[in-house]
């Protein structure tokens, strides 16, 4: 699978048999649906978590295509919580607390992809998903939990 | 076997001549509405027989290889996967066929069809998401479905309607937009002959689109509605072959419970698979269109079945739905079959057979596998330039060899 920004191909990550592909020329990382099955051990939770991102409009981020079916991907919002709609109102400044993490959902439903920097964004927020069972696997994999051990 | 069978070769026959006339046709209008010339008409007609001609050619020689080739199947040795090759074997010897070529198309979605001209030349594909969630008892339902179809010749019938159904959308496409073109640049071309045929011109013209227009939709329907009746055949042939409808019924289900549409299937090569491959949750097709009859009632029919045999089928088909029974009278006077008890098995973990099915998929398509101390695995595509990797977890440097 090639990298939806640079092109190159994506490397895979298997941790606990759920896997993860990772970028390592510009560090972005793709979770795909299926593998989102596999650590749920649920199809139902899998697409749940992943149709209940909010579609954020007008975001200018540069629009990026599914690694798989190459259509254009959604921007969303992310482990960001804003329960009065602060941020589409415009009340809501650049860097605060509340902001809301924007990656890219496949319009149909094939995964998401973190660009590098959105990453540790969504592991500090620490509400991605309810189990955070997707936090828990990403820190494991790429570090920024107190979990990962340095291996020798 | 029965009259399913002769009856399936009858209807390849026809739809290859029904094709034939409706192509002929085609080309008479377009000829016709070309140049009012009778010439132009018989030529719009030779045309389109040739183009006909060739095509069933192409349909009966590698029709097969045209499918397995789109849906991007790979051919697969006994040691990849001796499972599969175990239960395919297994029904084949229950079906009294030969053994097909089995292929292994890399895509989570899980489904399987078979295709080939006859049952000695007939090949039989899976996806690896249908390897990895189901389990052997569901496997053997799937495989017995699809060796049904092999069974029944229904293979054939599907690889030539399909090729036709292509190529009939190929050539009112051609026309209709070169239409669009030719309207848009010197419209009057052809017009210069004579006035006096101006407006019969202009009506065989209208014909023309409109046949251009309807025909692959006729012909869409048509291929639909056949192949709708094949598929309750084919759950019934697999219950006799298993001798176990609940592991038919619970592959339906674990497969209809999948959220992530099928990447390599299309409109022509949808009717092939065991469950129609493009359809979307919560989307309710009419009768007309789809394919494939509803899984739910598929389900419900093999669940209500107190036998294996195709009497057994007939009875639950009827108790279920208010239609008349797909099954043929010739194959309800078979024997009883008993159903037999689920083979037990040891409780595998779902996540290892789905992870072995993909580290299987990946060593095929030339990943090497690299193990980090830190216990993070990294799989490396071949197309990956460098020969040295950064673990992300532990930061080590590993070679790639």
């Amino acid at each position: 699978m090639d990298c939806p920004i640079c092109k190159s191909a994506m490397i895979v990550l298997e941790l606990e048999q759920v896997e993860v592909d990772h970028c390592t020329a510009c560090g972005g990382i793709w979770l795909d649906a299926g593998e989102l099955e596999l650590l749920f051990n649920d199809a139902r939770q899998a697409k749940q978590l992943v149709s209940s991102f909010h579609h954020a409009p007008g975001v200018k981020e540069k629009v990026r295509s599914c690694p798989i079916c190459l259509k254009k991907m959604q921007k969303i919002h992310a482990g960001g919580f804003d329960p009065f709609g602060k941020l589409r109102a415009g009340k809501l400044t650049a860097g605060s607390e509340d902001e809301p993490v924007i990656i890219d959902r496949c319009p149909k439903g094939h995964g998401l992809w973190f660009d590098r920097g959105e990453l540790p964004q969504v592991l500090a927020k620490g509400s991605f998903d309810k189990e955070r069972k997707v936090i828990k696997l990403l820190s494991q994999i790429f570090g920024g939990g107190s979990e990962v051990k340095n291996g020798g | 076997m029965w009259e399913q069978i002769r009856a399936n070769k009858r209807n390849s026959i026809l739809l290859l001549m029904l094709m034939a006339a409706v192509l002929g046709l085609l080309g008479w209008i377009i000829g016709m509405s070309v140049s009012p010339d009778p010439q132009a008409g018989i030529f719009g007609v030779v045309v389109a027989l040739v183009i006909w001609f060739v095509l069933a050619l192409v349909s009966f020689s590698s029709g097969d290889a045209i499918f397995l080739a789109a849906s991007k199947a790979m051919p697969v040795t006994k040691d990849v996967h001796p499972q599969l090759f175990n239960v395919v074997e297994e029904m084949a010897i229950a079906a009294q066929l030969p053994v097909p070529k089995v292929y292994i198309i890399n895509d989570p979605a899980p489904n399987a069809f078979a295709t080939g001209r006859s049952p000695q030349s007939a090949s039989l594909a899976v996806t690896a998401g249908l390897l990895g969630k189901l389990n052997r008892d569901e496997l053997q339902g799937v495989v017995g479905h699809e060796m049904s179809h092999i069974l029944h010749r229904d293979i054939l019938f599907v690889t030539v309607a399909g090729v036709m159904l292509g190529a009939i959308t190929l050539i009112s496409q051609v026309f209709l937009r070169s239409m669009f073109y030719s309207s848009m640049g010197s419209g009057r071309r052809y017009s210069s002959r004579g006035r006096n045929a101006g407006g019969a011109q202009a009506i065989l013209l209208l014909i023309a689109i409109i046949c251009a227009i309807l025909a692959p939709i006729m012909a869409t329907l048509l291929y639909f509605a056949l192949s709708r009746r094949r598929e309750y055949l084919a759950d019934a042939g697999s219950a006799r072959l298993t001798r176990y409808p609940e592991g038919l019924a619970n592959a339906l289900e674990k497969i209809s419970q999948n959220t992530v549409p099928l990447a390599v299937a299309n409109k022509v090569t949808a009717p092939m698979y065991i469950v129609n491959p493009l359809q979307q949750e919560g989307m309710k097709l009419s009768d007309l269109t789809s394919t494939h009859p509803p899984i739910s009632e598929r389900i419900k029919i093999l669940r209500g079945m107190s036998g294996a045999s195709f009497a057994d089928y007939s009875d639950a088909f009827n108790k279920t739905t208010s239609r008349t029974t797909p099954i043929p009278s010739s194959a309800l006077k078979d024997e009883t079959v008993q159903i037999r008890s689920s083979v037990q098995q040891s409780p595998a973990s779902a996540k290892n057979q789905h992870r072995n099915i993909g580290d299987i998929m990946q060593r095929t398509s030339g990943y090497r596998f690299v193990d980090c101390s830190c216990g993070l695995k990294l799989k490396i595509p071949p197309n990956y330039k460098t020969d040295k990797v950064q673990c992300p977890r532990c930061g080590q440097v590993l070679p790639i060899s």
